[in-house]
């Protein structure tokens, strides 16, 4: 049996990613690079939810299939960050900016995953609100970026 | 009275509260993570009539398990959704916390779907009701 694990785990995971309505997808091979939560009021505003929990892969571990609109920012830094959302049902799959170059974020609640690996990062805390908790000795907190 | 703005990220649609809300609950359900694209969407709700909204919006309905149909606002520049309304509270708005921007915002009372919860995500509380 540890050896069917064994060899069950050298093969790559592939995740799909959609919007709610299922036209826009996201198909993620291999692990993400980074998973990260980020308290920011632009992450608050886009998500409506307390925080963005977020995935980055590798360009060349994402395959999008699907319409999608797409909308910029101009982050503080002056960078730009495009984000593509289905134009049917408004959920963001996938955004890419210039800070990350070479890279495509996929926000995890599009894989509806419970069991999706951990966030190891938490990065703007000062926008944190006080009744959530991210425990853990292995995440990595920060009060900005 | 305390008057709150909700707004999309690109600005253009807002959602005006007027009053506290009746309920501030979050919801772990999957419908809601893919919703959100976070682990768990955080909603307030209002009586309609409490809510003034502003702005276009485009409109997709979802079915709920239960029959009940919800009807989600969205921006159609940005995506953000601001309001819905439907299934089991047809007299009330609901709006996604995270459109107020305000780390403070009344704290949710009501933790829904748990059993969808991802386990590196605490909500404690003394007065917060868990419901799987």
């Amino acid at each position: 049996m540890g050896s069917d694990v064994e060899e069950a785990s050298t093969l790559t995971t592939t995740r799909q990613a959609s919007c709610r309505c299922g036209q826009l997808s996201a198909e993620c091979s291999g692990d993400p690079v980074r998973i990260s939560v980020c308290h920011c009021l632009v992450c608050k505003r886009r998500t409506g939810s307390a925080f963005g929990a977020q995935a980055r892969f590798a360009a060349n571990q994402v395959e999008v299939s699907g319409t999608s609109r797409s909308w910029i920012r101009t982050a503080d830094s002056g960078n730009t960050v495009t984000y593509h959302f289905c134009p049917e049902c408004g959920s963001t799959v996938h955004y890419s900016g210039e800070r990350f170059a070479g890279f495509t974020i996929v926000p995890m609640g599009a894989f509806a995953d419970p069991d999706f690996p951990a966030p190891r990062h938490s990065i703007y805390e000062t926008r944190k609100s006080a009744w959530v908790e991210l425990p853990g000795d292995e995440v990595e907190h920060l009060p900005h970026m | 009275m305390t008057i709150r703005t909700a707004s999309c990220r690109c600005g253009q649609l807002k959602a005006t509260a007027t009053g506290e809300p009746e309920r501030v609950s979050v919801c772990h359900c999957l419908a809601c993570q893919q919703r959100s694209g976070s682990a768990f969407a955080v909603q307030a709700r209002w009586s309609a009539d409490q809510v003034h909204i502003e702005g276009q919006s485009k409109s997709w309905v979802r079915s709920a398990d239960s029959g009940h149909t919800v009807i989600y606002h969205f921006c159609p520049d940005c995506g953000s959704t601001v309001h819905y309304t439907g299934g089991n509270f047809p007299d009330l708005i609901a709006i996604p916390v995270g459109a107020f921007a305000d780390p403070d915002f009344p704290h949710p009372r009501v933790s829904v779907w748990e059993r969808r919860k991802h386990p590196w995500v605490h909500i404690p509380g003394d007065d917060v009701e868990h419901s799987r």
